[in-house]
C-alpha cells in the first residue's frame, strides 16, 4: 500500500461547557503530516491534542474543516472505514479475548482466512517480541506487554495511518524510555505515517520527526525539536519545551542581523527576529539555562551571586541573583572541584546564538515552520 | 444512507437503527402491559366506584381501627427489622472484611449467610415453630415450658431478621472492603486508638451504606408476606397478610386492593430515598477490587474473638434451623415421633409432583426470558440514545421495588377479565416473575456496561468493525456475566417467591411455595419441610452451575451472582 500523508485542514470542534458556555476543544487546527512522517502533538492537558487525534481517527466529527488521507477526504467516514491503527492510553485490550484473538480481531473483521490470520498474527507478535504469548489473556500481562499487544493489534491490519494517544503514560519511567525507542524503530521500519499525542516534551523530542505544540485548542508552533527549542515562537512554547529564563529588556540598537538589547544592566546581543524592531521597543529575552556560562570571580561585565546549587552528578544546577533577577543555570560537571559555593560572586556570559527575542506584543504569535 | 448519516450511525449508536427502534417499541409495549397497566387498574379499582372518583374505599381502610393497627404494625416491624438486621449485617461484614479470617472460615460465613437468601419463604418460620412452638424442641423438650405461644411480634421479628440480614451483609461487605485501609492506618499512625479509628474513620465512611442497608431491609420486611402469615398471629396483624386474607378469606378484592394500596406509599418512599438520596452519598467507590492488605490490625485480638463469637452464634442459629428442617423432613413427626422415614418425600413426589413440575416449567421458562429482558433493557438504556430512556429504566424498576402483594393484587385485577383474561395460565405467573425479578439483570447489565471503557468499543471500531460486529464480538461477550447472573436470580426467585404469585396460582398451574403454605395450614409440617429442603437443594445446584459458567468468562467485573440476591 502506498504511504500517504494526513492533512488536517482548519478543523474545529466545540462543546458545551456547563460554566463557560461554548468552548473550543480544537480551533482551526491545520496540520500537514508528510507520507511516512512521525508527527507529535504536544501540549498540556486540555489543549485539544487528543480531540484533534480523535478527529483524525474518526471517533469525533469536526464541526468545521476537513480531514484528508492523501487525496481522499475522510471527514465523513466513520473510524471503521478509515483503515487506521489506534493505540489507546489504557491499551483497550479486549479482556475476553486472548492475545492471539486480540491481534487477530481486525483481520477477522476484514474476513481474512485462518491461514492468513495465523501467519500475520504470528509475524507481528514476533515483531513486537511477544511470540509465545498467543494464549495469554490481558490480565496476565505486564504493562509493557499489554502495550506491545496494543501495538501489534494496531499494525497487523497494515493501517494507512498509525495513531497514538499518550501510549506510554501508564508505564514506569525506565520502560517508557525503552518503549518509545521501540515504537520509533518500528515506525521507521514500517514507514507508516504516524500521529502521536503526548504531554511529555522529552518523549516528543525523542520520537518525532516534527512536533506541533498545541495550546488552548490551537497549534501554536510546528517544527523539529531543535526548531522549537532554539527558536520558540512564544513564551508558551519556550516554557513548555524545556526550561528557560525570561528577562525583560529594551532594544538598544540594531546592527544588520544582530540586535543589541539592554537588559540586566548590560547589553546582550541576539539574532534579530523576523518582524521589524525599532530602538526603544520593549522585548522579552528567552535564555536557556545551559546557555549561560558561569565564570568564577568578578572579572566579567555581568556579575551575579550564587543563591543555591544542586549537584546532580553529570550536571550542576545553580540559582543566581543578577541585577535583582533570579536566573536558573545548568552546567555540565567538569570534574572534582567544579562546584561553586553558595554566596560566591561570579561573572555570567550569554552565548550569542542562544538568546531568543520575543517582542512584548507578539508573545503568543503563531510560529511559522 | 448519506455519508454523514453513516458516520453518525456508527458513532452515536444507531440513533435511527430499525432494530433498536423495534426493540424499544416491543419493550415499551411489554412494560405498558405488565407494569403500567396492572398498576393503573389497581388505582382505578381502589379510587373509583361506579365510574366516579372516590376515596371511600381507601378511607374505609385507613380509618378502620383494626386495619390502621395493621398499618402501624407493618411500619414498626419494618423499623425494627431494618435496625436489627443492619446491625447484624454490619457485624458480619466488618468481621469478614477486617477480621483477617482464614479462607475456610470466610467460606463458612458466606455459606451460612447465603442459606436464608436462597430459601423458600416459611423456612425460618417453620423452624421457629419446631423450636419454640407449644411442642417445640427448645421450649417444650429442653426447657419443659408448657402452653407457650410462639406467635407475635418477637418471633416474627426474630425470623425476619435472620431471613433478611444477609441483604445488609451483601451491601456492606464490599463497601468495607473498598475503604482504603491506608486511610485507617493513617489515622492509627496519627495516634488514634483502634476504637477511635473505627468511630471517626471507618464508621463515617460506612454511613451511606448503613442507610442503604436499612432501607433495603425496611422494604423487605414491609413487603414480607410469608413470615407474618405463619408467625404474626391474630394479635399482630400486618398489611400484606391482611390484604391476602381480605381477598382469599372474605373474597373482598377491592378491600384487599385498598389495603395493599396503603403499602404503596411507604414502599415508594423507601425506593425513592434509596435511589435518589442514599446512593449519591457514597464516599467510597465500589470497584469490586479489594483495597489490598490492611496495613495494621484494625481489630484488637480480644475484640476479634468477641466479634467472631457473635458471628458464630448467629451462624449456628441459621445452621441449626436448616438442620432442623432437614431432620423434620426425615422423621415421622417432629416433637412426637422421631422414627426415620422417607414418607414425606414420597408425598411430595406423588401428591406434590404437579407443583414441582409446574414450578420447574415456570421457572425454566421465566429464566431465559428474564435474563434476555434484563440485558436487552440494560443495554438499550445504557448504550443507546432514544426518547424516554430514563423513564424506561425507572418504569422497569417499579414491579421490582413494590411489595409483591401489591403486584400480585394488581395483576389479579388487571388480568381477571377479558380482553386480557390471563389468570389461571402459566403465562401470567411467568410474566410476573420476569418483570419483578428481571430488573436484577438490568442493574447488573448497567453496572457492567458502565465499567466497560468506551475505548474498547472504539478500538473495535478503529480496527474496522461496524456497530453490529462490535456489539457481537466485544460488547455481548462482556455483558454475558450479567445475563447469567440475571437469569440465575430470576430462576431462584421463581423457585422461592410467593407474595405476588399466591394471587395468581390456579388449579391448572400451582407452585411449590403455595403447596408449602397449604401444608403448613393443614399442619402437615413434614411434607412442608421436605418441599423446603428440595427447593434449597435445587437452588444450590443451579447456583453452582451458573458459578461454573460465569468462571468461563474472563470479563472484568463478573460479580458473584449471590451478591445480586441482596436486592
Amino acid at each position: 500500500m502506498e504511504t500517504i500523508g494526513v492533512h488536517v485542514d482548519g478543523v474545529s470542534k466545540r462543546y458545551a461547557h456547563r460554566v463557560k458556555g461554548e468552548v473550543y476543544a480544537a480551533r482551526d487546527v491545520r496540520l500537514d503530516v508528510r507520507p511516512g512522517e512521525f508527527l507529535t502533538l504536544l501540549g498540556p492537558s486540555g489543549c485539544g491534542k487528543t480531540t484533534t487525534l480523535r478527529m483524525i481517527a474518526g471517533y469525533e466529527k469536526p464541526d468545521s474543516g476537513r480531514v484528508r488521507f492523501g487525496g481522499q477526504d475522510v471527514t465523513d467516514l466513520p473510524a471503521n472505514q478509515r483503515n487506521i491503527g489506534f493505540v489507546f492510553q489504557n491499551y483497550a485490550l479486549f479482556p475476553h479475548l486472548s492475545v492471539f484473538e486480540n491481534v487477530a480481531y481486525g483481520l477477522r473483521v476484514r474476513g481474512q482466512n485462518d491461514d492468513v490470520i495465523r501467519k500475520s498474527v504470528g509475524d507481528v507478535l514476533t515483531l513486537v517480541g511477544l511470540a509465545g504469548y498467543e494464549q495469554q489473556f490481558s490480565g496476565q500481562l505486564s504493562g509493557g506487554e499489554q502495550q506491545r499487544v496494543a501495538l501489534a493489534r494496531a499494525i497487523v491490519i497494515r493501517p494507512r495511518v498509525l495513531l497514538f494517544d499518550e501510549p506510554l503514560s501508564n508505564l514506569d519511567a525506565k520502560l517508557r524510555v525503552q518503549m518509545r525507542q521501540e515504537i520509533r524503530d518500528l515506525q521507521r521500519r514500517l514507514a507508516i505515517t504516524t500521529v502521536y499525542v503526548t504531554h511529555d516534551q522529552e518523549e516528543a523530542m525523542a520520537v518525532s520527526d516534527r512536533i506541533a505544540v498545541m495550546h488552548q485548542g490551537s497549534v501554536v508552533q510546528q517544527g523539529t525539536a531543535e526548531d522549537l527549542y532554539h527558536r520558540p515562537a512564544s513564551q508558551f512554547v519556550a516554557q513548555f519545551v524545556g526550561r528557560m529564563n525570561l528577562v525583560a529588556g529594551r532594544v538598544a540598537a540594531i546592527v544588520g542581523e544582530t540586535v543589541n538589547i539592554a537588559a540586566l544592566g548590560t547589553l546582550i546581543s541576539a539574532r534579530s527576529p523576523p518582524n521589524g524592531l525599532a530602538p526603544g521597543d520593549p522585548v522579552q529575552l528567552i535564555v536557556r539555562p545551559e546557555a549561560i556560562e558561569v565564570i568564577r570571580g568578578d572579572t566579567g561585565t555581568l556579575h551575579a551571586t550564587i543563591v543555591s546549587r544542586t549537584f546532580l552528578g553529570e550536571k550542576i544546577e545553580y540559582l543566581v541573583r543578577c541585577e535583582g533577577e533570579m536566573l536558573q543555570i545548568v552546567r555540565y560537571n567538569a570534574g572534582p572541584g567544579d562546584l561553586i559555593p553558595e554566596g560566591a560572586t561570579v561573572s555570567l556570559r550569554f552565548a550569542a546564538d542562544a538568546v531568543t527575542v520575543l517582542t512584548n506584543t507578539g508573545v503568543e504569535g503563531r510560529g511559522s515552520e | 444512507m448519506s455519508a454523514t448519516g453513516r458516520w453518525a450511525a456508527a458513532t452515536m449508536g444507531m440513533r435511527n437503527d430499525p432494530a433498536v427502534a423495534a426493540a424499544v417499541f416491543v419493550l415499551w409495549a411489554l412494560l405498558a402491559l405488565f407494569v403500567v397497566y396492572p398498576l393503573a387498574m389497581l388505582f382505578v379499582r381502589v379510587l373509583t366506584d361506579h365510574g366516579g372518583f372516590t376515596t371511600a374505599g381507601l378511607a374505609a381502610v385507613l380509618f378502620d381501627r383494626h386495619q390502621l393497627r395493621a398499618f402501624r404494625n407493618s411500619l414498626l416491624l419494618a423499623l425494627l427489622v431494618g435496625s436489627a438486621g443492619t446491625v447484624l449485617g454490619f457485624l458480619f461484614a466488618f468481621t469478614a472484611a477486617r477480621g483477617r479470617l482464614p479462607r475456610g472460615l470466610l467460606t463458612a460465613i458466606d455459606a451460612a449467610v447465603l442459606l436464608p437468601l436462597v430459601s423458600p419463604p416459611f423456612t425460618t418460620a417453620i423452624a421457629m415453630i419446631f423450636s419454640f412452638g407449644p411442642r417445640g424442641l427448645i421450649t417444650y423438650d429442653l426447657l419443659g415450658l408448657k402452653g407457650v405461644t410462639v406467635y407475635g411480634l418477637t418471633s416474627t421479628l426474630f425470623s425476619e431478621v435472620l431471613t433478611f440480614f444477609p441483604i445488609a451483609y451483601l451491601t456492606l461487605r464490599p463497601l468495607l472492603a473498598a475503604i482504603d485501609s491506608n486511610v485507617e492506618g493513617m489515622a492509627f499512625s496519627l495516634g488514634a486508638s483502634r476504637w477511635r479509628v473505627f468511630r471517626t474513620v471507618t464508621l463515617p465512611l460506612t454511613i451511606p451504606g448503613l442507610a442503604n442497608a436499612f432501607l433495603l431491609l425496611f422494604a423487605a420486611s414491609l413487603a414480607d408476606f410469608a413470615t407474618p402469615l405463619i408467625l404474626a398471629g391474630n394479635n399482630f396483624p400486618v398489611l400484606p397478610t391482611q390484604a391476602y386474607l381480605q381477598i382469599t378469606g372474605l373474597f373482598d378484592l377491592r378491600g384487599g386492593a385498598a389495603l395493599s394500596f396503603a403499602l404503596l406509599l411507604p414502599a415508594l418512599a423507601v425506593f425513592l430515598l434509596q435511589r435518589y438520596w442514599v446512593s449519591r452519598r457514597y464516599y467510597v467507590t465500589i470497584t469490586g477490587k479489594g483495597a489490598g492488605q490492611t496495613p495494621f490490625d484494625s481489630i484488637a485480638p480480644g475484640m476479634r474473638t468477641v466479634l467472631l463469637a457473635a458471628c458464630a452464634v448467629v451462624a449456628l442459629v441459621v445452621v441449626y434451623f436448616y438442620a432442623l428442617l432437614l431432620y423434620a423432613s426425615l422423621v415421622v413427626a417432629l416433637g412426637a415421633n422421631h422414627a426415620f422415614t422417607l414418607q414425606h418425600y414420597r408425598v411430595i413426589f406423588t401428591d406434590g409432583l404437579k407443583a414441582i413440575r409446574d414450578t420447574l416449567i415456570i421457572a425454566g421458562l421465566a429464566m431465559p426470558l428474564g435474563g434476555l429482558y434484563g440485558i436487552l433493557l440494560g443495554y438499550l438504556v445504557t448504550k443507546k440514545s432514544f426518547a424516554g430512556r430514563r423513564t424506561m429504566e425507572l418504569v422497569s424498576m417499579i414491579n421490582y421495588a413494590l411489595p409483591g402483594t401489591i403486584v400480585g393484587i394488581a395483576y389479579l385485577i388487571a388480568f381477571n377479565d377479558p380482553p386480557l383474561e390471563l389468570t389461571g395460565t402459566a403465562l401470567i405467573i411467568i410474566a410476573c416473575y420476569i418483570f419483578r425479578y428481571g430488573p436484577t439483570g438490568i442493574r447488573a447489565t448497567v453496572a457492567l456496561l458502565q465499567q466497560i471503557d468506551k475505548s474498547l468499543e472504539e478500538a473495535s471500531q478503529g480496527l474496522g468493525a461496524g456497530s453490529g460486529a462490535t456489539f457481537r464480538r466485544v460488547t455481548l461477550p462482556l455483558i454475558m456475566p450479567a445475563f447469567f447472573a440475571g437469569l440465575g436470580v430470576v430462576f431462584i426467585r421463581s423457585m422461592t417467591a410467593i407474595s405476588a404469585t399466591i394471587f395468581l396460582v390456579s388449579i391448572s398451574w400451582t407452585l411449590i411455595t403455595v403447596k408449602i403454605l397449604e401444608n403448613i395450614t393443614e399442619l402437615s409440617l413434614g411434607p412442608a419441610a421436605a418441599f423446603s429442603v428440595l427447593v434449597v437443594a435445587i437452588v444450590f445446584v443451579v447456583i453452582a452451575i451458573i458459578g461454573r459458567v460465569l468462571r468461563l468468562f474472563r470479563a472484568p467485573g463478573a460479580v458473584p451472582m449471590t451478591s445480586l440476591l441482596g436486592g
